[in-house]
This record gives structure tokens, C-alpha cells and sequence, in this order.
């Protein structure tokens, strides 16, 4: 599942990574602008494994934060994988992944890097669980 | 030119077989013969236009070409320029964009540029504020000062212009959408009527696209294509009268093709609804210079740098036909196709940043070759945050060496006459007037929106250019193309957001709400909707609303409330 921050104005990032992921033969909701709170109902709603946000306004840490914090308490933290991508800061991608995002990905990142952190992602999401 | 209605061919028919002759001749006798299958090639590249360029061009790629075509550098059709004597008269506006942080660094920021030598001003809003939310709604969290200024309120536009000599300096406000226009602006007008500056002494400009809000941006929420561009004409009516000397709209191109369309596409969809527009200004008893000679256009260069240069040609030469032919206006202003550039930002690779000064240093030279009135210059960390300090007055400096060390301003369109610009000019107003036809065959274009039809042509672009860049046939050096075997991420000083920034200026904003009458505020945002559901102009009630102290907040909750919202066309995957 795709979404973006509600006052995100940018959305170039999140139309090319549907592509990618939908080329490659994932099932793709693309959701759009959105509250943290509203990205996680509809995550528990459609069952998603991952969640990918598209940030380019700034404001990621918060955001992000706030984002976990509502999938803990949907209880969805554990079996969803989260991914972070668009334009921040070099060092917040290590504090996202502190955070607990499985990957985060700056302009430029190609497709197969996305798809084999959802792949693996996803992978390790299906060992824990059994 | 118009005076004769004949064709003079620069070129004498004579010339013109025996160059024929001596090509075929060369192409024969000369020329490899891989390079004569191969003679025409198509250069692509990021938001390029895919125009096939062959190796050589003559007199022969454009046999009937008429000096008339060209013209005088200030004289119809402006092919060559707007002004006789273009930047030894009056040089382009250096116009960065000024940063983001809170209202009195914003202030600081201003002041400084224009200390360095810049001599415009682009005020550029954060988050919040093009999406027209007050700091302290919920949505808002993580988005005040972060990409550009807060503006909740005047008051803030008091802050941001304090000291700045305003009745002097050209401001360019970056307020994107008709709505956000309709609210930041009459926040501007009064900001100036509070410091005893008449309205009439004010310049500038806004954006007031309705492209920009419908179909560029991202948002949970959007008024109609319709409503939207009933607003943007809105504005531009209050402008021309009570602020003769502002540009009341600067159609975006910019945006669309940043988002996904070629330079060709650009052009067509600004021109288009620049038509839109001056065809609504008539039905409400404008004649075409009314809006014409304060309209503006914003153009993205890329890298493709004659195919820049050619473009700009081309639309200045184009703008000029319509409003003299389809519209018959009588101020040559109107026929100017004045616009300031700014340098494509997604043509700027993330791997070794530094190389994006030398690929901003090219696109800002195709602009002033090309004519540009005014001109930002993106920075080499776009990539990363927005600009540094240290980036954004490299950038100005680009623009200065350019301007006052390489000599090419001296010449007025020195490209002019080349058989290959002038080839590829004739091409893209070509193409630019195809796709034109397109878009009116549609029904105009708040039809061809309302259709899907521009969501559709943004869709493909960036499926189609996704994959050539995967498949390295469009080529980034540093990226996909001459990729360091060991590619390091620099450490640049990037953007810090001010954590206290939101709260404080959430405050601020709460203790203003306290102080103002806020059953006169109510009343006015009242007579808002109430405008906005009738059929008369909404700007005095927008400026009537601000004075009494709405925030920005109040006046979008107030239009979507009036307006309906509206569901956009989905992108595909």
C-alpha cells in the first residue's frame, strides 16, 4: 500500500514506485494523501504487508513516528513492513530505520532495490509469524 | 512583417537546388556511410521532446524560411525577443527563491539576497501553506517552515516584508493555486495598505493556475477544474483593477513538466489555458489586452539545450499569433510572451551533487540564450533538502558569472539564424500547436481535465520515462550512465528544520485568533461563501476577510464548503 503524508504536494515519486512494484507483479493500492491514523485503517482494512510513504515536504521523523505509533496500537506493527521514500536528510534514513522502517529510499533508488526490500521484507515478516 | 502578405524565401530557389545538389554530393562522396544511415538521430533525454535531429543542418531544412518569420528583437513576432535591445537594456531578473524557516528568518533571507545583488524577490511557502491549512490543524503536524515560510495570517505578512522596500522591489509570491491566490495575496495587499503603500505601486507576481491546483498537486481534497479556474479569473479581474502593476497569473508550466510531461506538452497546456483565460476575460467584457499585458508564463529547462533554446523561440513567436490573430490585440505587451525560468530541478541526479552545478549552469544558459525575462537557478542539493545558503548563492553567483563575465548577453539572440535552431524552432511551435488542437478538439481545457486527459498524458511520461532511464537510454552521468564503482553520498550540510518553529508559530496564531472581533471574522467568511455560491467577483470579500483577521485555514474550509469537492481522475499504474 502507497500513501503520502495529508499536505504532501508531490506525487511523481509515489505514481513511478506503483509502477515498478506492479511490473513486478505486486498487488498495488495506492491511497494518496493521508493521516497517519487514516494510512493505518486502511492498511488494516486491505490486509497490506508493506506500507510505503512518499515524503517530499519535510517533517519525515515526526510523521513517521506517528505512523508506527498508530500500527501499535492497530496491533498491525509486527506483520506490516514499513518503507519511507522520496527527499530527507542523508542521516534520517538511519534514524528512520532505528525507528523501524525496512528501508528508506532517495531519489534515484532503482527498482530493484525496492522490490527486494518488499521481497525480503516480507520474507522475514512470513518467518516470525510462523 | 504584417504589413506585406506576400512570402520573401531568404533564400533564392537557385541557392536552394544547388546546396540540394552539393548535400546529396556530400552525403555520397563524404560521409561515412554508417553516419548517412544514421543521419537522423533521436537525442532523448529527461522531459525531453523525442524530436529526431539530424547530424547537419542547411538552408535546406527550412527552404522557405522568411526573414518575416523572425523579425526584429522587439518587433513582431517577437521570434527574436521582446525588447530591442533585451539584456543590455535591463538584464533578467536574478530571482531565487528565498528559503525556509520561520517568518523572521524568511525576513532576514529576503534581505540578504537583495544585499548579494539579486533583484527580485520568490517567496516560496511551506507545506501548510500551499495547502492552504493553518499551522495548528492536526494535518499540518511536521509541515510548518519546513520546505518555505508559514503564512496563517497578515500579520505574518507583516513579519516577512518588514524593511523590505516593496514599492521598489518586484515580489513574486508563490501561491500556486487560484484559492491559495484568492487568500495569500489579499494578505499582501494588506500588509501594504497597514504600512500606507497604495496598491497601485506595487509589483509583482502570483501564480494563479488552475492547472497547478487540479492536476499538479497532490491532495485528500480539490474544488473543480471549473470552480478553480472561475477563481483564477476572479483574481486576475480584482488584480488588473486595484493592482495595475502586479502580473495577476503566471501559468505554471514548470510543475506540469516537472511532474511528467515533455517540454512540448509544457508549452501547449499553459498556452491553453492562457486562451481559456482571455477568452473568459471577453465573455466578461474585457477586450484582450486587459489580461494580456500582465500575464506571465513560467517555464522548466532541461538539458536538452538547443531544444531549450528552440522552444522558447518558438512560444514567443506562437504567442504572439494567437493574440494578435485569434484574439486582435492592439498592445504589443499582450503579444510579449514574457516568463521567467527556473532550471528543472528532476533533471539534478542525487549521486555526486556537485555535477548538478554544471548541469544547472546549462540549462540557466539555454534560458538566457533563449530570452528569458527572469531566472532561478536550482541549486546542487535539491536532492537532498531544500537548498543551503552556500547552494542558493551559488546559484545567484551562476547566474552573475553568466550575466557579467561570459559576454553572451551582449548579442541579442545569438542562436538566431542558425539553420539548425531555426529548423527546430519551426518544429516545436509545430508540435506545441498540434498538441494545441488536441486539447481544444477536447472541448478546451477544463474539458480535456475534467476528461482525464492530462492525467493520462502525465501518467504515460512517467511510465515511459521510468523505463528509459532503467533501461539507461535516457543517461545521467553519475547515475545510470559513467556510475562511480564506489558511489559515495556526500556529507552536505542539509536543511534544519527548527523544532520550535511549529509550536511557536502555532501560538502566535492562537493568540492572534484571541485578539481580532471574531464575530466580524464569522460575518466575513459568511459573505465569502455566499460570493462564492453567487456569480459576482469573490476577491473583495476575500480582502474583507483577511482584514478582519481569517487565517488560511478559515477561507479553504470556507471555499470547499462552498464549492463542493471534487474527484480528480485517477492516475494508473
Amino acid at each position: 500500500m502507497l500513501a503520502q503524508f495529508p499536505l504532501e504536494t508531490h506525487s511523481r515519486g509515489m505514481i513511478t514506485v506503483a509502477g515498478m512494484l506492479r511490473d513486478a507483479g505486486m498487488e498495488v493500492v495506492v491511497i494518496g494523501n493521508a493521516t497517519p491514523r487514516q494510512i493505518v485503517e486502511t492498511a488494516v482494512q486491505e490486509d497490506a504487508d508493506v506500507v510505503g510513504i512518499s515524503t517530499y515536504c519535510g517533517g519525515e521523523l515526526v510523521l513517521a513516528e506517528d505512523l508506527l505509533a498508530e500500527a501499535t496500537s492497530k496491533g498491525i506493527r509486527d506483520r506490516t513492513a514499513f518503507l519511507l521514500g522520496g527527499v530527507f536528510p542523508p542521516r534520517n534514513a538511519a534514524k528512520l530505520r532505528d525507528m523501524g522502517f525496512s528501508g528508506t529510499f532517495p531519489p534515484s533508488s532503482t527498482k530493484s532495490e525496492i522490490v527486494s526490500c518488499i521481497e525480503n521484507a516480507v520474507r522475514s515478516g512470513d518467518k516470525s509469524s510462523a | 512583417m504584417c504589413s506585406r502578405t506576400e512570402r520573401v524565401p531568404l533564400y533564392n530557389p537557385a541557392a536552394i537546388d544547388g546546396i540540394g545538389r552539393d548535400l546529396d554530393r556530400w552525403l555520397n562522396q563524404v560521409v561515412d556511410v554508417r553516419d548517412r544511415e544514421q543521419f537522423r538521430l533521436t537525442p532523448l533525454s529527461l522531459l525531453g521532446s523525442e524530436i529526431s535531429r539530424a547530424m547537419l543542418y542547411t538552408p535546406l531544412d527550412t527552404p522557405d524560411l522568411d526573414y518575416g518569420d523572425l523579425g526584429f528583437p522587439g518587433q513582431e513576432p517577437y521570434t527574436r525577443g521582446i525588447h530591442p535591445n533585451m539584456y543590455r537594456g535591463r538584464t533578467f531578473t536574478m530571482r531565487q527563491l528565498c528559503g525556509a524557516g520561520s517568518r523572521e528568518y524568511i525576513n532576514q533571507r529576503i534581505r540578504s539576497l537583495l544585499d548579494h545583488g539579486a533583484t527580485g524577490v520568490n517567496l516560496i511557502l511551506d507545506a501548510a501553506t500551499i495547502q492552504m491549512y493553518d499551522s495548528d490543524e492536526p494535518e499540518a503536524r511536521g509541515q510548518v517552515g519546513t520546505v518555505g515560510v508559514p503564512i496563517d495570517s497578515s500579520e505574518d505578512m507583516d513579519a516577512i516584508f518588514q524593511d523590505v522596500p516593496i514599492d521598489k522591489v518586484s515580489v513574486s509570491i508563490v501561491t500556486h493555486y487560484p484559492q491559495n491566490t484568492a487568500i495569500l495575496f489579499p494578505m499582501y495587499l494588506v500588509m501594504a495598505e497597514r504600512r500606507g503603500i497604495p496598491w497601485n505601486r506595487l509589483q509583482g507576481s502570483v501564480q494563479n493556475d488552475f492547472v497547478m491546483e487540479t492536476v499538479v498537486r497532490s491532495a485528500s481534497q480539490y474544488i473543480s477544474p471549473r470552480d478553480a479556474f472561475r477563481i483564477q479569473c476572479d483574481n486576475i479581474q480584482f488584480l488588473r483593477t486595484n493592482v495595475p502593476k502586479w502580473n495577476c497569473v503566471t501559468f505554471n508550466g514548470y510543475n506540469l513538466r516537472e511532474f511528467g510531461t515533455s517540454g512540448v506538452t509544457e508549452m501547449a497546456v499553459a498556452l491553453a489555458n492562457a486562451i481559456e483565460t482571455v477568452s473568459e476575460m471577453e465573455r466578461r467584457g474585457h477586450g484582450p489586452d486587459y489580461v494580456g499585458e500582465r500575464l506571465a508564463f513560467f517555464w522548466s529547462f532541461a538539458s536538452d539545450f538547443f531544444g531549450e533554446v528552440a522552444r522558447l523561440r518558438a512560444v514567443r513567436r506562437l504567442w504572439h499569433r494567437i493574440m494578435r490573430y485569434r484574439f486582435q490585440a492592439q498592445n504589443p505587451k499582450s503579444m510579449w510572451m514574457r516568463c521567467h525560468v527556473q532550471t528543472s530541478g528532476i533533471s539534478l541526479t542525487r549521486e555526486e551533487p556537485m555535477n548538478n552545478i554544471v548541469r544547472a549552469s546549462f540549462h540557466a544558459l539555454a534560458a538566457i540564450l533563449g530570452g528569458a525575462q527572469s531566472l532561478h537557478v536550482d541549486s546542487y542539493d535539491e536532492a537532498y533538502s531544500v537548498p543551503s545558503e552556500d547552494a542558493s548563492l551559488l546559484s545567484l553567483r551562476t547566474q552573475q558569472i553568466i550575466q557579467a563575465e561570459t559576454a553572451v548577453t551582449e548579442v541579442v539572440d545569438p542562436l538566431g539564424g542558425s539553420f539548425y535552431v531555426e529548423a527546430l524552432t519551426i518544429e516545436m511551435e509545430r508540435r506545441i500547436l498540434d498538441e494545441l488542437d488536441e486539447i481544444e478538439r477536447l472541448g478546451g481545457l477544463i474539458s480535456a481535465i475534467e476528461k482525464g486527459w492530462l492525467h493520462g498524458r502525465v501518467n504515460e511520461h512517467i511510465k515511459r520515462e521510468q523505463k528509459m532511464i532503467e533501461d539507461g537510454d535516457i543517461r545521467l552521468v553519475g547515475r545510470n550512465y559513467l556510475r562511480s564503482p564506489d558511489v559515495q553520498m556526500p556529507d552536505l550540510w542539509v536543511h534544519e528544520n527548527d523544532a520550535g518553529l511549529e509550536s511557536d508559530t502555532a501560538q502566535r496564531l492562537r493568540q492572534m485568533r484571541q485578539r481580532r472581533d471574531n464575530q466580524e471574522v464569522g460575518r466575513c467568511l459568511d459573505r465569502l461563501k455566499g460570493t462564492c455560491r453567487g456569480q459576482d467577483n469573490i476577491m473583495a470579500s476575500c480582502v474583507e476577510a483577511v482584514r478582519a483577521g481569517a487565517t488560511e485555514g478559515e477561507m479553504r474550509r470556507a471555499f470547499i464548503e462552498a464549492f463542493g469537492a471534487w474527484a480528480p481522475p485517477k492516475f494508473t499504474f
